[in-house]
């Protein structure tokens, strides 16, 4: 075991740095503003410091590790040259207050990046400032607040959002000061056109949904659910968690929605990181343009002085929406993030289409191989279907219901068994409408071997008695974690014995 | 031609094996109407070679720091990063990885971030750290939403906070965002003559939910009169405090003399400015806020065996359970830029930390020092300590100094009536650890010809 606080280094250890230009004695600090106790930190060399991380890192698994049919969360390949990128000094040094002149490039980009998301989505105007998608979220729903205040529309307080929703959605409304207005689904997991028909009217704001579904299903009443939200005067908001599926095949802009947020780490790939960044930008109609957060990008022809500095004969120029909402990140947003996905979308151009058709090629492949191999390995009567479709669209759910019931297996079992086979395991209770749901998003960048072969896995792990998989994982760097443990006895910090 | 994909070339083989007919039928749930009809409007694919040449041509369009003397600051502070810290931080396992939902295979990042928790409490001394919100901005909305949830109960100022007139309006704009949602009236504390807080205009603050500023303030001013706020506003309205984490080399911790809330932009600590962002907000609390405060919090525990192993904790908070009642929306965080400040601070050490605060401090005074020179430069806030930055009124526009400084090959300060419109002639002067002698020469010498001619 490797931990940085057991490294207790001489005192003065730590990376060389030059002479300051005046020596603390001729700086005035304030006396009763001296720092007395240094934070106590450990004190380790470079060799050190390298070799705790790397330590740490070969106990944290990646897409580079291994398959990572984590549902809802695509984690596809993240190209390398992203970083490369994002690490030029023409980003990665530069200031958010710099003047326009000495930011034509970045400019430039955003404002492509600007353009190409609203195409993408079917939308008028977009901005690249919410750092995350629940970030995207609130700047649309508080757009959707100023917008109605503007109109005298401010009995409008209610988001209605299907049970299947993400989270972040109904919280996101919630900070914004909405009330949340929680329909059920179908059975299948679709949206209840009856349910919303029941609770739509003067106070509806907005419906929250997500298309395709949880549950990988399209949602083939988008266009009427538009239609009945619209007619009683709410906005409809499309959360792009899901974008990946429909990719140049449709939008979000045909279906009827009036704004949309996209998972840059998610649809373009800006690495997970373990949990963040990320990056949320929105896209809205024309009448909801006005309204967002500002700055956005705008460009107009060089004139023959700026030539020299211009990028491709443009002069690109920041823009306050003339009803703005404000900032919701105190600069333009993470703009090492929107770097790198711009540099993922120029890869693929126009063939972003493609890349969709093979996240929804992909899944369904998988869920038709895992049928093939379990029928061949006969466990076929250990699970089923999360919901009764032909086709799926970039990810399906599974229930291992039956496997709970006649042999005491549970999807978190089988998630914990699949670790064991060298996978990360899919999402699993969630969405909460699927008994022992187990969500699987294989993403385009698998190919059919790797599919293939996990098929074969999951079977294998359903071959194997209750105990073994209550007791796995065994091959992970710790067995299970208990977690109640961690919360009845909060340890949150390095604990010093002095303290 | 797209090169992305292991399976081009390969659809037909397996929508056979599928007994799906074609590409189309795998869509043909989306609805007529609903489908977008031909290519998308948009460029043919590139290769990673004609990637790699745009991107060098337009970011090469951009004027990096690094090519001149800089001093723009004013939250964003240039710094040096170890190469270690890149080498390590780009390692697939910790770059490509989610959320660690399931901790047998996420220890590294999970205790990563513990450690990072450790670091960052020790830093801002605080008992309770989250494993970071956004950026600086964002963590002082929450900051403020979660000591009204704390305090609100038996506040006599119901839904009221105070915050310094001096913070910027950017991040004004972040907090209102956050806050009006539930209501919360944000109310102004006055500053003096001199930039420190007015210490009268803090009684008012007295039974609101909580006040906020920031050391240094938004002016680069060590701000003497804190220690004496929680004294004034009393335990039941709660003291925020946003820092520089850099400068706590030097400067006492606000753990350390009352704050209840410590948060703070986490960039110098790890992270280059990047066009501002990604950054990592710092947010730190004492005990009575833990449940209600944002974000995801690594614990340490053990497996089932015993062995110590780390695990998120207190969920229960978060929106994937408690959706609309959740203590923040935020999901995605930026956990790596996080890792990034933590591998700083581990290669950094105590010693280093405060070898740095000075650095940074040394130049901050070298600079008032030579500028001093100038007659009609004026330095308002003359007799203040600095950290990082400095206000001189200037005797013509700031606009026109900076175009000057910016023909001079210089990127001049931050013009300060983008804050607050009647300081038209206000700069705010940045310098760092980064900022040589010669820079600061430069700049002397620059705005001395200018304010020769402006002033001829």
């Amino acid at each position: 075991m490797s931990r940085l606080f057991d490294h207790y280094g001489a005192e003065g250890k730590g990376y060389a740095q030059p002479s300051p230009i005046l020596p603390v004695s001729e700086l005035n600090l304030p006396a009763n503003m001296v720092r007395n106790q240094l934070p106590r930190w450990p004190r380790l060399s470079e060799p050190e410091m390298v070799r705790h991380y790397t330590w740490l890192s070969k106990r944290n698994f990646g897409i580079d590790t291994g398959f990572y049919p984590l549902g809802s969360c695509t984690m596809k390949h993240n190209p390398r040259v992203n970083e490369v990128v994002a690490q030029l000094p023409g980003i990665a040094d530069i200031h958010p207050h710099q003047s326009e002149h000495q930011l034509q490039g970045l400019l430039s980009i955003y404002y492509e990046m600007q353009e190409m998301l609203a195409i993408c989505a079917g939308m008028d105007a977009v901005t690249l400032q919410p750092v995350a998608g629940a970030q995207g979220e609130f700047t649309a729903v508080r757009c959707f607040q100023e917008y109605f205040r503007h109109r005298g529309e401010s009995n409008r307080t209610k988001v209605i959002v299907p049970d299947s929703a993400h989270g972040t959605n109904p919280a996101s409304a919630a900070m914004s000061g909405f009330e949340i207005i929680e329909i059920p689904s179908q059975e299948d997991g679709r949206i209840d056109l009856s349910a919303l028909r029941a609770v739509v009217g003067d106070d509806t704001a907005a419906m929250m949904i997500t298309n395709p579904n949880t549950l990988g299903l399209f949602e083939q009443d988008i266009a009427e659910a538009s239609k009945i939200v619209h007619e009683v005067g709410g906005l409809m908001y499309y959360d792009g968690a899901n974008f990946n599926a429909i990719l140049g095949r449709t939008s979000p802009g045909l279906m009827g929605f009036d704004a949309v947020h996209y998972n840059l780490h998610k649809t373009f790939s800006q690495p997970h990181g373990g949990g963040g960044p990320g990056s949320g930008p929105i896209g809205v109609k024309e009448h909801l343009a006005s309204f967002l957060p500002s700055p956005i990008v705008a460009r107009r022809e060089a004139t023959a002085a700026e030539k020299e500095q211009a990028v491709d004969a443009f002069w690109y120029h920041w823009h306050a929406p003339e009803n703005s909402i404000g900032k919701v990140q105190q600069w333009h947003g993470n703009a090492g993030a929107v770097l790198r996905c711009w540099a993922y979308y120029r890869r693929y151009g126009k063939e972003l289409r493609t890349m969709s058709e093979h996240a929804v090629l992909n899944a369904n492949y998988l869920r038709h191989a895992i049928h093939r191999e379990a029928k061949a390995a006969g466990v076929d009567h250990l699970f089923v279907d999360g919901a009764d479709t032909v086709v799926a669209k970039h990810e399906f759910t599974l229930s291992l219901g039956p496997a709970k019931e006649k042999l005491g297996i549970s999807a978190m079992d089988v998630a914990k068994g699949l670790l064991d086979m060298g996978y990360m395991a899919p999402t699993v209770y969630f969405p909460l409408v699927v008994p022992e749901c187990m969500m699987i998003e294989p993403t385009e960048t698998e190919s059919k071997e790797t599919l293939d072969t996990f098929a074969k896995d999951f079977c294998k792990v359903l071959q194997l008695d209750a105990e073994t998989l209550h007791n796995a994982p065994t091959t992970t760097p710790v067995r299970r974690v208990d977690e109640v443990y961690a919360a009845r006895n909060l340890c949150l910090r390095h604990p010093f014995d002095e303290d | 031609m797209v090169d992305q994909l292991p399976n081009l070339g390969r659809e037909e083989e397996m929508l056979k094996e599928m007994g799906i007919e074609s590409m189309d039928s795998l869509f043909a749930d989306v609805p007529e109407p609903v489908r977008m009809i031909g290519d998308l409007p948009l460029p043919d694919a590139q290769s990673e070679e004609e990637l790699l040449a745009d991107a060098r041509r337009l970011l090469g369009a951009n004027v990096a720091l690094g090519d001149q003397p800089s001093f723009l600051g004013a939250g964003l502070y240039r710094n040096f990063i170890p190469s270690s810290v890149f080498q390590l931080v780009t390692r697939g396992e910790f770059l490509t990885s989610y959320t660690p939902y399931q901790p047998e295979v996420s220890q590294g990042m999970l205790q990563a971030m513990w450690e990072f928790q450790s670091l960052v409490s020790e830093l801002i001394g605080m008992p309770i750290t989250n494993l970071s919100l956004y950026d600086g901005s964002t963590a002082a909305a929450e900051a403020i939403t979660c000591a009204v949830r704390v305090h609100n109960r038996k506040a006599e100022q119901k839904d009221t906070v105070y915050i310094s007139e001096l913070t910027p309006p950017d991040r004004v704009s972040v907090i209102h965002n956050y806050c009006q949602g539930a209501g919360i009236e944000i109310k102004k504390l006055k500053h003096d003559n001199n930039g420190c807080i007015n210490l009268e205009s803090v009684h008012e603050a007295r039974g609101s939910c909580a006040v906020y500023v920031e050391q240094p303030n938004p002016l680069g001013i060590i701000d003497e009169g804190y220690p004496s706020i929680k004294e004034i506003i009393g335990e039941h309205t709660a003291l925020i405090v946003g820092v520089q984490p850099v400068s706590l080399g030097l400067l006492e911790a606000p753990g350390h003399y009352g704050a209840d809330i410590v948060i703070g932009e986490g960039q110098p600590l790890g992270s280059p400015i990047t066009g501002g962002g990604p950054l990592y907000g710092i947010f730190g609390c004492t005990k009575p806020y833990l449940r209600l405060m944002p974000g995801r919090i690594v614990g340490r525990s053990i497996d089932v065996d015993g062995k110590e192993a780390y695990c998120l904790t207190l969920s229960t908070r978060e929106q994937h359970i408690r959706r609309h009642r959740a203590t923040s929306n935020i999901c995605t965080n930026e956990t790596l830029i996080a890792l990034m400040g933590a591998m700083h601070m581990s290669l950094l050490g105590p010693e280093g930390l405060k070898h740095l605060a000075i650095r940074n401090m040394a130049a901050c005074t070298h600079l008032k020092r030579e500028l001093s020179s100038i007659e009609s430069i004026n330095q308002p806030h003359h007799q203040q300590a600095h950290f990082n930055e400095f206000v001189v009124e200037l005797p013509e526009q700031t606009t026109s100094c900076l175009a000057f400084l910016e023909k001079d090959g210089i990127v001049g300060g931050f013009n300060v009536s983008d804050w607050y419109p009647e300081k038209s002639n206000q700069m705010l002067l940045t310098v760092t650890d980064q900022t040589s002698k010669d820079d600061i020469d430069r700049l002397v010498q620059s705005l001395t010809t200018w304010t020769a001619e402006v002033t001829a």
